[in-house]
């Protein structure tokens, strides 16, 4: 990604130009995120507004809502997680937390991600699927839809499975820098990485 | 999984201490070799070293052993059992009466193993007006597709689907019992009376257990491991006891002699006999439904019966648990890691890693200014993109190349650090080693803000010279960089010929070729790191206070206050791949 091609927000989040992003006004960003080039966001397929008791349209709901310190590479689509209900297709909205990495090329569809998740590449991750914390997916993995991942596990395969456990060193060691070599590790801070992407 | 280069490994139970003291019981000529173990390079191509080598993360550190800790010399605790699908604990009880299976709506797919889902069929009147009982729900994969209706399962609630699961599952037996009782009729075969009697497996499996409690309690009626205090009325209690006192030789001998046991011969016993007519009824099965219908083996293994041949027959798998555990030095049972038993909390109350208690040891070639995070496959900035790449996969035999070898220090005291490395490494690629600086100081990890405030008088750079084109020349003895708390010193390596000989000027046989693995043109670098620190005494700030209150009646100070701690261990350094021919 080259300077001119990327704009930094008064949050500190880092968006690249050629990033498609759709209904802007429903997407939150924590601040100090970065969203690479070509990545799809789809704030407009967003839970449709309710009619409140009063009378009133309600605010229309957020579609997509981003941590802080989160990487979403280049080629991702975040598409907010959809389903027919009552005879009506509607959509949900969708969570990412903070210090996620997110690979190149990865869909994601889920209705939550929590904080130090690290996702390979060319994963998809289907419709309403939940990541808790600490997760570790490899890259290719395909996650069913409604499938909920437990915390500290690795997962892998297609469709996903539980593949392994994480040690309980996992996201840590990244606390020294120098010498040439970066301070960011799976699952731990990525704020020196979010720094370090220009 | 193939490791991306460079790579660093941590040895732990090299000359496995542990199991040596299991092996002296047996046979006491294996622990002359275990000493000797000690004292040579740690070789990481012997077949021991896959089991002993391990990423710095998966550690754990020992305070009271002072040594690192790895699944092989710490024991497991379960703290929690836990359901990976509805993330509900399990508890103990539960567990061992009903097994470590999820007993509330969690089910596995049998087709792809994905968790199912719970779906209201929706129009069932229009779909299935026959079907008016009130089933109005069944179990759906998200990935394949596969439903419980496949398989003709369709359930009356959302809830409680294994109680449902379980009593369609007896009904389905009997029914297929009393179907079979009418084909038997029909055929009008011999064996007719063996088939009526043929049981359904869950009650083949009770006969047996049945069967092998009554063997095993009729073979020796007391078990010795009981301590029910209304046994030593009777009199086998007493002959147990007189056998506990009695010499050894006779213990042994009586134990030597175990009873013979009758194995089960009917079905009443749990004998499942071969029949025939269930052969050729699969068999004519199969023929007709062909290859697509029969079950993998990997879906066989996850029935409770895995004789299950038929994809129609695969039922549905109950989602296993999984643990949380808390882990114990095997040797002191002082206590290493112990999460939280809530499943929703990530924390831990106590955790000791040898990632706080050991420096972290770095490999990069000196040539590269960047080297990508394997797991981060993005590039960072304009200038690493780039920015010519280090081609670790392909080194080229009998040229030095230089490594930039960088140990972080996560303790709070400084350490002085000793390298060893063996000058050739072992292993069918011989490459030469030389570690530039083999002995130096790495600073403590003091707060950052320090670094920051005075970062001009800290950070100084010794033996490094302006970067220019070709190789850069490193002086011996001295660091090549040095930072708050860390320290990199270059590591000159020339890789060895792979087969022993350069390439051309001996051809090399059809023989020698077949002989080199894939695994013996990886340049591997075992390295014995010592290091050793100054710490305070716990017990001296105490010491000190008692000395305070008591005056001049304590005047010997003990040996306490400042001690020097000293920690070695081995490590290994995958550095590349020398290049194929």
């Amino acid at each position: 990604m080259s300077p001119d091609l990327e704009s930094i927000t008064d949050t500190g989040n880092k968006i690249s130009r050629r990033a498609q992003i759709t209904g802007t006004a429903n997407i939150t960003l924590g601040g100090k995120t970065v969203i690479q080039s070509d990545v799809v966001l789809r704030g407009d397929l967003h839970r449709l507004p309710q009619r409140k008791e009063d009378g009133t349209m309600e605010r229309t709901p957020t579609a997509i809502s981003i941590g802080r310190y989160t990487v979403i590479s280049s080629g991702c689509v975040l598409r907010p997680p959809g389903r027919n209900s009552g005879g009506t297709w509607r959509y949900y909205g969708m969570k990412v937390g903070d210090n996620v990495f997110v690979g190149p090329n990865t869909i994601l569809s889920s209705a939550s991600i929590s904080s130090h998740v690290h996702i390979g590449a060319s994963c998809t991750l289907g419709d309403f699927s939940i990541i808790n914390s600490n997760v570790k997916i490899l890259p290719g993995t395909v996650v069913p839809a409604l499938m909920v991942v437990p915390p500290g596990v690795v997962l892998g395969g297609q469709p996903a499975r539980v593949v392994g456990e994480l040690g309980e060193g996992w996201g840590g060691g990244g606390n020294g820098v120098g010498g040439g070599e970066e301070a960011w590790t799976e699952g731990g801070e990525l704020r020196e990485l979010v720094r370090a992407i220009r | 999984m193939a490791q991306q280069f460079p790579y660093t490994y941590y040895a732990c139970c090299i000359n496995a201490s542990s199991s040596a003291s299991l092996v002296q019981k047996r046979s006491s000529h294996t622990t002359t070799a275990d000493e000797e173990d000690e004292d040579r390079t740690f070789d990481p191509r012997s077949p021991r070293a896959n089991y002993s080598l391990y990423p710095l993360e998966h550690l754990l550190y020992c305070d009271d052993c002072q040594q690192i800790r790895c699944p092989r010399c710490y024991t497991e605790e379960i703290v929690a059992w836990y359901c990976p699908s509805c993330l509900f604990d399990v508890p103990n009880t539960q567990v061992r009466t009903e097994g470590n299976r999820c007993q509330r709506n969690c089910y596995n797919c049998p087709i792809c193993t994905s968790p199912l889902q719970v779906n209201p069929l929706e129009h069932s009147s229009h779909l299935a007006p026959e079907s008016s009982n009130g089933a109005s729900y069944f179990l759906g994969c998200p990935y394949c597709n596969w439903s419980s209706l496949d398989i003709g399962v369709e359930f009356a609630k959302h809830t409680g689907i294994t109680a449902q699961l379980a009593k369609l599952k007896t009904a389905r037996q009997s029914q297929a019992k009393k179907e079979r009782e009418e084909r038997a009729e029909n055929t009008d075969s011999n064996d007719n009376n063996a088939l009526n009697e043929r049981p359904t497996r869950d009650d083949l499996f009770s006969n047996l257990k049945s069967f092998y409690k009554d063997a095993l309690s009729s073979a020796n009626p007391v078990n010795p491991l009981s301590f029910d205090p209304t046994l030593y009325n009777s009199p086998p209690s007493v002959t147990r006891l007189m056998n506990l006192y009695a010499p050894p030789s006779v213990k042994r001998a009586k134990a030597a002699k175990p009873t013979p046991m009758r194995e089960a011969h009917s079905t009443s016993e749990g004998l499942l006999p071969l029949s025939p007519v269930d052969e050729d009824m699969s068999i004519a099965r199969m023929a007709q439904a062909g290859w697509d219908s029969l079950s993998s083996t990997a879906q066989r293994s996850q029935q409770q019966h895995p004789t299950t041949k038929f994809v129609q027959d695969l039922w549905p798998a109950q989602t296993r648990l999984l643990t949380r555990r808390a882990k114990r030095c095997a040797t002191c049972r002082h206590i290493l890691t112990k999460p939280d038993s809530k499943i929703s909390s990530t924390r831990y109350r106590i955790r000791i890693l040898a990632l706080d208690k050991v420096p972290r040891l770095s490999i990069r070639a000196l040539s590269a200014l960047h080297t990508p995070h394997p797991s981060f496959p993005i590039s960072v900035s304009s200038t690493a993109a780039t920015a010519p790449r280090f081609e670790y996969e392909n080194l080229r035999p009998g040229v030095m190349v230089q490594f930039l070898l960088t140990l972080h220090n996560p303790l709070f005291e400084p350490i002085r650090v000793t390298l060893g490395t063996p000058a050739v490494t072992p292993g069918k690629l011989a490459s030469r080693v030389t570690v530039l600086c083999p002995q130096f100081e790495v600073g403590a990890n003091t707060d950052v803000w320090d670094e920051a405030l005075n970062s001009s008088t800290t950070l100084s750079s010794k033996g490094k010279m302006q970067p220019g084109d070709g190789p850069v020349q490193a002086e011996a003895g001295k660091v090549w960089e040095r930072g708050r708390n860390w320290t990199s010193v270059v590591v000159e390596i020339v890789p060895g010929f792979p087969g022993g000989a350069p390439t051309g000027i001996v051809p090399r046989t059809a023989e020698e070729e077949e002989e080199l693995d894939e695994e013996d043109t990886v340049v591997e670098v075992p390295v014995f790191v010592r290091f050793e620190y100054e710490y305070e005494h716990p017990d001296a700030a105490v010491f000190e206070k008692m000395r305070e209150e008591e005056g001049a009646r304590v005047k010997e100070v003990p040996e306490m206050g400042r001690q020097t701690r000293e920690v070695a261990f081995w490590t290994v350094l995958g550095v590349g791949r020398v290049a194929g021919r």
